[in-house]
């Protein structure tokens, strides 16, 4: 699968974790406040931007595993940069990575309009929740309360995630320093800069 | 001998760690993470040499997701079997209750402290290198992943550059948290514009001194494995069990 992979594509990947890393943290901290008043619903809310670099990625790269290892490399950045919750963070990006990689796969890495990029956010969330249930043992929870709290996660992917990604991705390719990724050659039918 | 958590193999502490983790997933007694949680404490205390005003500091916000877990499972939680031990309102608190929602606030605690340990007692540059030589990550992306390391005190100077850019030319002033949220936005367009150009510069300076990302057979910085690792696997594993047991020698 790397074989295909250009050096300035996982340096890139690389990068955008890192300014990504420190933006997760930002809401891990609030997330953490908030779950002290109300319980674990508190990271639901906020969920959708820890799928939002795998989502970026994907957008801009357009190969098979963009989004999977993009969310695995912010994990581990997060987790180089030494915050409290540690290694079973490269675990939780793998999975939310899967979620997001899966849809692109059932396209056949063909398309990447809106409606994708929100799917793309609901498969990461529903993937990371079914991991959350096990670890976090939501089972003791009523099954509303689960609902709730699935329901809430998942509207927060699509619209943070995918939307909130492809408004990033757009923007940042209006400012010309995309050339040379995948992203700008669709728009140009294939002619390349 | 007070170092060995800091000389162990990262990889090998890592796979340990997250052995641990699953295993705490399967239980909700609150005597098994209290347990474990007393046990990894322990551990810490006699193999590691950290600076346990630090681990307080880290540690503190758990203590409050750990009181959140606490109280939403009570108020939540679906088993509303065994006798009742505690009446508020008109709310009535089961045994079942108190046990599921200690377990999981223990779990929380026990979960965090594990985490710290290996945060603060590894050295994140060792931690990639010795992925990359003992679980046999591709070298492309073990060493994107250390520009990407590399690059993180530039990328902080210019967030705070950025930030100074936009107030010198008025941009509006945001004053509660969530306004600073979305005000991220504006700042990490023009961040991840000079990340995507440094990306591209600092590949090409890899490819132009030879890197190819095929896998060597030999490396300057060897990381191994030895008795230490297995020393401690053996300690941690044994910590595992005696939590996972604790019925039969607690009573």
């Amino acid at each position: 699968m790397l074989k295909s992979w250009k050096l300035k594509e996982i340096v890139l990947m690389s990068l955008f974790a890192v300014v990504f890393g420190i933006v997760y943290l930002l809401f891990l901290h609030v997330g953490n406040i908030w779950a002290g008043f109300i319980g674990p619903i508190a990271y639901e809310w906020i969920f959708g931007i820890w799928f939002i670099v795998s989502i970026i990625c994907m957008y801009i790269i357009r190969k098979p595993g963009a989004a999977v290892v993009s969310e695995t490399i912010a994990a581990a950045i997060e987790v180089l940069l030494g915050n409290a919750v540690g290694p079973r963070l490269i675990l939780s990006g793998v999975i939310q990575g899967l979620g997001a990689e899966a849809v692109f796969a059932a396209t056949r890495y063909k398309r990447f309009d809106l409606w994708v990029l929100m799917l793309a956010g609901v498969g990461s969330s529903i993937f990371s929740f079914v991991y959350g249930y096990f670890l976090g043992g939501f089972s003791v929870y009523g099954t509303g309360y689960v609902a709730l709290m699935l329901g809430i996660r998942i509207l927060s992917g699509a619209m943070i995630a995918g939307m909130g990604g492809k408004a990033v991705a757009d923007g940042l390719l209006a400012t010309g320093s995309l050339r040379g990724y995948a992203i700008s050659r669709s728009k140009k039918g294939e002619a390349r800069a | 001998m007070k170092n060995a958590l800091h000389r162990m193999n990262p990889s090998v502490k890592f796979l340990a760690i997250t052995i641990c983790m699953f295993t705490m997933a399967f239980f909700f007694d609150p005597w098994t993470p209290l347990v474990f949680w007393v046990g990894v404490l322990v551990l810490q205390f006699f193999f590691s040499e950290i600076d346990w005003k630090k681990w307080l500091l880290f540690m503190l916000p758990f203590f409050v997701t750990a009181f959140g877990y606490f109280w939403t499972t009570l108020v939540f939680a679906e088993d509303g079997s065994g006798s009742v031990v505690w009446s508020i309102w008109n709310l009535q608190i089961t045994e079942t209750q108190l046990n599921h929602a200690l377990s999981l606030s223990f779990r929380v605690l026990a979960f965090s402290s594990l985490s710290l340990l290996f945060a603060l007692t590894t050295n994140p540059v060792t931690f990639i290198l010795s992925l990359m030589q003992q679980l046999k990550l591709s070298p492309k992306i073990a060493y994107g992943v250390m520009v990407g390391y590399q690059f993180l005190p530039v990328l902080k100077d210019e967030f705070i550059l950025i930030g100074q850019a936009h107030r010198l030319r008025g941009a509006s002033e945001e004053k509660n948290t969530l306004q600073r949220l979305l005000g991220v936005r504006r700042i990490l367009i023009p961040m991840l514009a000079g990340a995507v150009r440094k990306a591209e510069r600092a590949a090409f300076a890899m490819e132009a001194r030879g890197f190819t990302g095929e896998r060597r057979s030999s490396y300057f910085r060897v990381i191994s494995i030895g008795k230490v690792d297995a020393a401690l696997v053996i300690l941690f594993l044994f910590v595992l069990v005696l939590s996972c047991t604790h019925i039969w020698w607690l009573g």
